[in-house]
């Protein structure tokens, strides 16, 4: 079984039952100019994720694991969006330089250009910051007999934070990857990724890719 | 006249969203205040920590529990345990709890660690269950996942949450983001909460705040009184 070195320790897993979860990795948040930019946000700090995460997903379609993306976003009548969050985001919905902000069907909303999902590979659209929450997620994950996930995306504190905090609540073993995780403060990187570990690993594991791949590939 | 909370003196925003939180629709949540985080001789105590960190938030939850009983809001206490057979428990948390020496199910200070109805399971007399108030036992770090704790919330016809307990970065920081993606307005109390590590315990509320506040808002038990109309 491919085990990797992590934090607090070793993580194996079985690649038949393991998914790669790749968490929002939309245009909205990492295109410079785009609404993740246009908060004050420096895109930078996601946009080093893309590199690291391209060889990663790459590794995970060679070994054979399910790759799953998800994607941050509501109906374009916003029937889907709570008034609390609405109120908090009054931009959502309202048109932006890539079409209207985090609504489905939009360009800004769909996934970069560099992470495409391919054909087959499943893509959860999610109303929420985590990626079980009225979704059918845990459904995809059943169906194939699932049990570890190794976790890519963005922001590590809120979106990526949410869903492993689901998804360890729901019996699943999270590896999340330090270097293909990116959030716009690094304070809450590192934080973020020091909770993920504490206390004996209470959320998973904290790895970093070169590590998983290298394990992919043995 | 039904009594309203709000707007709070809060981070980022004067909460609640809408202005004002009518009292028969807002919840306080009392997250997993239990011997064996926060009491003596609990397996927390046991294992070293130093439990005035977890502590810390009781005095100002009581007295705002008092508060709030006296307005006839709703109360929800939640405990984190398995059931004694332990079928509830995943195998990944009971591997990792007992990698650091505190195994879930395994004989602890105050008796079986996170069984339902041992002594350490309970929750500490200073913010115990009144009479008639809901307690939600919960398998998790979040109070919703396979839980009823949406069908109370719903049936009482609540939209906004007051959050105190325990730890700060993990089960109030779990539930928080679990309800927040539900659409209730949260306020987590930076003074009703508390966490083994400090230096969590501010990142957490500090995470709440961000973006406008991308899971709610951040206020003291104080402020909350002070905001209370009618």
């Amino acid at each position: 079984m491919p085990t990797v070195e992590a934090d607090p320790g070793p993580f194996s897993f079985a690649p038949e039952s393991t998914a790669l979860l790749v968490i929002d990795m939309q245009r909205d948040f990492l295109l410079p100019g785009g609404f993740g930019e246009s908060l004050g946000n420096d895109v930078a700090q996601l946009r080093c994720t893309i590199e690291p995460l391209t060889a990663l997903l790459a590794a995970g379609r060679a070994a054979g694991l399910k790759i799953i993306h998800t994607r941050e976003g509501h109906l374009p009548d916003l029937s889907d969006c709570p008034p609390a969050k609405l109120r908090r985001g009054p931009m959502i919905g309202k048109e932006g330089p890539f079409g209207r902000i985090l609504i489905r069907g939009e360009y800004g909303h769909d996934i970069i250009d560099e992470l495409r999902p391919e054909a087959g590979e499943p893509v959860v659209d999610k109303p929420g910051k985590g990626a079980f929450y009225a979704t059918d997620l845990s459904k995809i994950l059943d169906n194939d007999g699932i049990k570890s996930l190794i976790v890519t995306g963005v922001t590590t504190e809120v979106c990526v934070h949410t869903t492993v905090r689901e998804a360890n609540d729901r019996g699943y073993e999270c590896l999340v990857i330090k270097d293909c995780v990116g959030s716009y403060f690094p304070e809450f990187q590192r934080v973020g990724l020091r909770m993920i570990a504490a206390q004996g690993g209470i959320f998973g594991w904290v790895a970093d890719s070169p590590a998983v791949i290298a394990a992919l590939q043995e | 006249m039904t009594a309203t909370i709000g707007p709070v003196r809060a981070d980022p925003y004067p909460w609640p969203y809408d202005g004002a939180a009518p009292v028969n629709r807002t919840a306080l949540i009392c997250v997993d205040w239990q011997t064996d985080f926060c009491g003596p001789g609990g397996y927390v105590d046991a294992m070293g920590y130093d439990i005035e960190l977890t502590r810390a938030g009781l005095p100002a939850t009581a007295k705002l529990l008092q508060h709030v009983r006296d307005l006839g809001m709703l109360v929800v206490h939640t405990r984190e345990g398995h059931d004694p057979d332990l079928s509830d428990l995943p195998a990944n948390k009971r591997w990792r709890s007992a990698r650091i020496g505190a195994e879930i199910g395994g004989p602890g200070p105050c008796g079986r660690i996170l069984i339902k109805g041992e002594p350490g399971w309970e929750i500490v007399p200073e913010v115990a269950p009144a009479p008639g108030e809901v307690i939600v036992d919960k398998p998790g770090k979040g109070a919703f996942y396979a839980t009823n704790l949406d069908l109370v919330l719903r049936t009482h016809g609540i939209t906004h949450l007051i959050l105190t307990g325990i730890t700060t970065d993990v089960c109030v920081h779990t539930t928080m983001r679990e309800a927040n993606d539900r659409g209730y307005e949260c306020l987590i109390l930076s003074d009703c909460t508390g966490a083994t590590d400090p230096a969590n315990h501010a990142a957490a509320l500090h995470m709440v705040t961000m973006q406008g506040g991308v899971f709610g808002c951040v206020a003291t038990s104080d402020d909350v009184i002070a905001a209370t109309e009618g």
